[in-house]
């Protein structure tokens, strides 16, 4: 138990939230979407290592998660530098447009 | 230097052609008649030196001599580790006698690239006698893939026109067969280390294994698929054609000569001491897949246009009477297959090195280009007609000596059918042979240009004769060769003999053991 | 669970912080030099990556390096030094295949020294980490600096699309890990590996946290790119410049590996039987696969691409083989094999490469005998130690790898691998045949005495682990995990 919150009911969530981020970063074709898609993902890693932490009676579960929010902002602003780099190319960042190599 | 002489000999002459090798590659690429000359020397040289072999060779010794081993990788057991019985001296003997008879050949028909040329010929000769001389398995696989490359060159670079096509399948076929070698030889190895707790890539000390029932039969198949590719047993032959027909010819001497043989070298050396049961097993198939060979080597080279070709295609036959001996089993009929080996490299390296001369005049190898030029170049037609005749079995010359014990052998094991369909290859070979040198040599002269042919120049003939004297030399007095090969035969029987013994008395353990 | 830090363990990471220290000066330098001065930047990196060489020799010495650091994050085991001098070879050996090819570039070479660098530190930490999310970290650190070089040629749409294909696949990747990492962690609430492997060491299987090792396995898969997680490569190889193509075929893949093997051989040895049936699974797949693909390809980069794909499935061998230390030593001594061939051969591009893409065709290598024979001798070196043919460090590589799989009862995958080596013997020979059998360009080639070096350095390697490997054997022996 975490509060009034059972741990089973936090694992659920950040489940969901894995896999609709799965699952975006899958069939969204937008660059920007499945990075979105991708950061769901992660958080969903936060909240499971959030709600272990508290389950658990460990900090270290929250103190991993400020990590792993530096590492996606760090993340964030490569991604978007390089799809500037790409827009200036080809005007889209929709994926299936970009083919030059074979993919 | 004489201390090297004496203890190292069999190094010496391994490694001579190496160093020539290295040497060569110091000098500039344009130093063509330098390069040219120096692998020549070299190779004549390795010749002088390891005619000592042969003298200091101990006849009716059984067991290996003028042995070496150092450790090389002591770690993983693997040792550099050497010496001759009778059946590698002969083909070492035919190895230091063929290349220097390919280069002086070479010496006035290679124009490109000699330095790479005359290196690659070399590197070649010392992963021949390597693969020969070696006793440990490591290291003959090292030997054995040292040599596919070279030739991969010689054949890619100097070769004919679909050279690229042939010197490609040449590999292809020979390296994925090396490749199943290796992984049964890592297999044994293995299987050694886990029941004696020590590393060991040696052949005395893995032929104290003894494997049984499925995992022995893969094993066998492994060592037994890379040697039948480079034989070639039938149907595994036909990159061998390719290969004949677009090698230059000294290439074709070499591969022909030399290297064929080392695929039942590692027969016997090899697969059959290390999994005697599966090879007694799978003999009878060995006979029937050589005599298949034989007729159909025959045949085919009967329906030839093209005199390499036919050439190439009768080794597939003769080396199908090797198999033939060799699936046999009995004393005589493996000292006929391996005097055979012996008599197939002089005498087809011979009928390839004339091919070559006339090619190198007239640039055609169509039987239908020639004919009737017997009178033109009397002395080529000398040596052919020597070297067809001791192609086909005339008695007086090395073939017949051959032959005959092979024949003569497998009539006597239980095998009597596979010995008259032998005969039968023979009285084909004499006919294919016969009508190439009807076509090429009397028939009537048609073809003008063939007025103008030019006889053989003297290099040619130094390096043809030399081995029409060892022809004779061999068919008349055969036990000079015959007694240095019966003490290997006979200890290769008896501890393949011995084991199967042991193997059928202890109650089939079903993990392999070793005996002490 | 108390932190522990002593001023030891800074002393200890001595190579790491020096090495970031000269990435940062290198950044700060380039923007004051922008595009001059680039001979000496790369000089400089080059003197930085030795002087870390040379630190990593001093950590060797000290008898601190016994107990883990930093609260148990890193080890400075001999597996690490391996490794470490192992990423330290590859960086060395990246900047100076660079200098030439990113002096002729219009981009400012102090930040993609830079850049190679903080990856480089990345490398070290993951080849020290002994915490699930140290290692995380280390690994982000790594792959981040990497998207940046792959898209380095901004104005070349290809490098750009590579960086773009490689950053998305490479975040989506760390994201299947870093939940993998969150399940991991839901079952005891440790991190580290050795807690972790004690805690293991009595619990039960339970669905969740297989999940999380099926989820961190699948992550590190993606890195070391095997099948099927292996579809960014191609592409990524063929976009990115060829030094940084050259440098992710090697640099990133041996860090990876380091990870790989430390997480599952420490952490997560228990449960063998669960993961090592995927792993049995997924070599073979990858190198049935890469090798077949590679026969497909008719350009230089996206063949060898594929072949690293294969030797990708090769060196998951050792992984299997675990259970003996053949296992460890083939991952070994196949890394350092493959970094001096791999890294060869793909210098052997660079050179070729004049203008634009030249040198990324098969027919770009027609005639290279005539054009330079000790080039050409050199790549056959390479590509016959790719294919393992004795006597190369690649047929010492694979000795030990099969020999780790038959000895793990893996001897089916053994012989799918042989299987697989004489398949890749048909494209390695295609480079071969192209360079010796055909006529080609007359041009002479125009080499670098950074390009000769670099070349010498791989075909010596090459040649010597085949010929003299047992030295390189008496090192293998000492780099055993926790030691």
């Amino acid at each position: 138990m975490i509060g009034p919150i059972p741990l089973s009911h936090v694992l659920l969530a950040s489940g969901a939230l894995f896999a609709i981020g799965v699952a975006g970063a899958l069939l969204r074709r937008n660059a920007i979407q499945i990075f979105l898609s991708i950061e769901l993902m992660m958080n969903a890693a936060n909240l499971a290592l959030i709600g272990y932490g508290a389950a658990l009676g460990t900090q270290q579960g929250q103190i991993i998660v400020f990590f792993v929010i530096a590492i996606a902002a760090a993340e964030a602003s490569v991604g978007l530098a390089i799809f500037v780099a790409i827009f200036r190319h080809t005007e889209t960042i929709d994926v299936n447009k970009i083919n030059l190599l074979k993919w | 230097m004489d201390a090297l002489l004496r203890d190292h000999l069999v190094s010496v002459v391994v490694f001579l052609p190496l160093a020539g090798a290295v040497l060569l590659l110091l000098l500039p690429r344009s130093a063509a008649s330098a390069a040219r000359n120096i692998a020549f020397g070299v190779s004549v040289l390795d010749l002088i030196v390891s005619v000592p072999l042969w003298t200091r060779f101990l006849v009716g010794v059984p067991g290996f001599q003028l042995r070496e081993r150092i450790d090389w990788i002591p770690q993983l057991g693997i040792t550099y580790n050497v010496g001759l019985d009778g059946i590698s001296l002969l083909l070492v003997m035919l190895t230091t006698v063929l290349t220097p008879v390919s280069l002086l050949f070479s010496l006035t028909h290679v124009e490109k690239e000699v330095r790479g040329y005359s290196v690659a010929f070399l590197v070649l000769e010392t992963g021949m006698l390597g693969s020969l001389v070696a006793l440990d398995l490591a290291l003959f696989y090292v030997f054995w893939e040292v040599m596919l490359v070279p030739m991969y060159f010689i054949i890619g670079i100097w070769g004919g026109p679909r050279r690229i096509y042939a010197s490609m399948k040449f590999f292809l076929f020979t390296m994925s067969g090396s490749l199943l070698m290796f992984l049964a030889i890592l297999f044994v190895a293995i299987r050694h280390h886990t029941a004696t707790g020590a590393w060991s890539f040696a052949l005395e000390d893995l032929t104290r294994m003894t494997f049984t029932g499925r995992v022995e039969t893969y094993l066998f198949l492994a060592f037994a698929l890379a040697f039948a590719i480079k034989v070639p047993v039938f149907p595994l032959h036909t990159w061998l054609p390719d290969a004949h027909t677009e090698a230059p010819t000294a290439g074709s001497i070499i591969l022909a000569g030399v290297m064929l043989k080392l695929g039942a070298y590692g027969y016997l050396r090899f697969a059959l001491p290390l999994f005697p049961d599966a090879a007694m097993r799978f003999a009878p198939w060995l006979g029937v897949l050589g005599v298949i060979g034989v007729i159909y080597g025959a045949m085919v080279a009967y329906a030839q246009h093209d005199m390499k070709r036919l050439v190439a295609y009768s080794s597939v036959s003769h080396l199908g009477l090797v198999v033939i001996g060799i699936g046999a089993f009995t004393t005589m009929s493996l000292s006929g297959s391996i005097l055979q080996m012996v008599n197939h490299g002089l005498s087809t390296g011979a009928l390839f090195l004339l091919v070559g001369v006339l090619y190198e005049r007239r640039h055609t190898r169509e039987l239908d280009a020639y004919g009737g030029i017997a009178a033109v170049v009397p002395v080529t037609t000398a040596l052919f007609l020597i070297a067809t005749l001791s192609s086909i079995g005339l008695p007086g010359l090395n073939g017949f000596v051959g032959e005959f014990t092979i024949l003569l052998g497998t009539w006597l094991s239980p095998h009597r059918w596979w010995s008259a369909a032998a005969a039968t290859g023979v009285i084909l070979s004499a006919i294919y042979m016969l009508t190439l040198v009807q076509r090429v040599f009397w028939n009537p002269l048609v073809v003008e240009e063939n007025r103008k042919l030019t006889d053989v120049r003297p290099s040619e003939f130094v390096a043809a004769a030399t081995l029409v004297v060892l022809m004779v030399w061999i068919g008349v007095r055969p036990n000079d060769v015959l007694d240095r090969i019966r003490p290997a035969v006979e200890s290769l029987q008896k501890s393949v003999a011995a084991r199967q013994v042991a193997l059928h008395e202890s109650a089939r353990p079903e993990i392999s053991e070793v005996r002490r | 669970m108390t932190f522990a830090f002593h001023a030891s363990d800074w002393l200890l990471l001595a190579p790491e912080l020096f090495l970031t220290a000269m990435g940062l000066l290198l950044l700060g330098l380039s923007v004051a030099l922008g595009k001059t001065k680039e001979d000496f930047l790369a000089f400089l990196a080059t003197v930085s990556v030795g002087i870390t060489g040379a630190l990593v020799a001093f950590v060797a010495t000290r008898p601190e390096r016994a107990t883990p650091i930093l609260g148990g994050a890193f080890v400075v085991d001999n597996f690490a030094l391996f490794f470490k001098a192992l990423v330290l070879l590859s960086l060395a050996l990246t900047v100076l295949a660079s200098a030439r090819y990113v002096g002729a570039a219009p981009y400012p070479g102090g930040e993609y020294y830079a850049l190679l660098l903080f990856s480089g530190v990345g490398m070290l930490f993951m080849a020290s980490g002994n915490n699930l999310i140290s290692i995380y970290v280390a690994l982000e650190l790594m792959a981040l600096s990497s998207y940046v070089l792959a898209g380095y040629f901004k104005a070349e749409p290809k490098s750009t699309e590579a960086a773009l294909k490689y950053f998305i696949l490479g975040a989506f990747s760390s994201g299947v890990l870093l939940y993998g990492l969150s399940l991991v962690y839901g079952a005891g609430g440790v991190m580290g590996l050795p807690e972790l492997a004690k805690l293991l060491a009595s619990a039960s299987r339970s669905n969740l946290l297989m999940l999380g090792i099926l989820l961190i396995l699948a992550g590190l898969l993606f890195k070391i790119a095997a099948v099927p997680f292996h579809v960014w490569t191609p592409d990524v190889y063929e976009g990115s410049p060829t030094p940084v193509t050259a440098f992710f075929s090697v640099g990133p893949k041996v860090a990876a590996y380091a990870i790989l093997a430390r997480i599952f051989y420490v952490a997560f040895a228990k449960f063998h039987a669960d993961w090592g049936f995927v792993v049995a699974l997924v070599s073979a797949a990858t190198m049935v696969l890469g090798n077949v693909a590679a026969l497909l390809q008719s350009n230089v980069k996206r063949m060898l691409a594929y072949s690293s794909i294969a030797n990708a499935g090769y060196a998951l061998l050792g992984v299997l083989g675990f259970r003996t230390e053949w296992g460890l030593w083939g991952i070994l001594i196949y890394l350092l094999a493959y970094t001096f061939m791999n890294f060869g051969a793909f210098t052997l591009i660079i050179l070729l490469e004049s203008k634009g893409y030249a040198g990324e065709s098969v027919s770009d290598f027609n005639g290279l005998a005539k054009r330079s024979m000790p080039a050409a001798v050199v790549m056959l070196l390479f590509l016959l130690s790719l294919a393992g043919i004795p006597p190369t460090a690649g047929f010492i590589g694979k000795y030990y790898l099969f020999t780790a799989a038959m000895k793990a009862g893996y001897a089916w995958l053994a012989i799918l691998a042989v299987v697989m080596s004489a398949v890749s013997l048909f494209y390695y020979f295609r480079i071969a045949a192209a360079m010796f059998f055909t006529e080609g360009s007359p041009a002479k080639l125009k080499s670098s005495y950074a390009l000769s070096a670099v070349i010498a350095v791989c075909a010596v390697g090459t040649l010597v682990i085949g010929v003299v490997p047992q030295p390189f054997l008496e090192v293998l022996k000492s780099c055993v995990l926790g030691r």
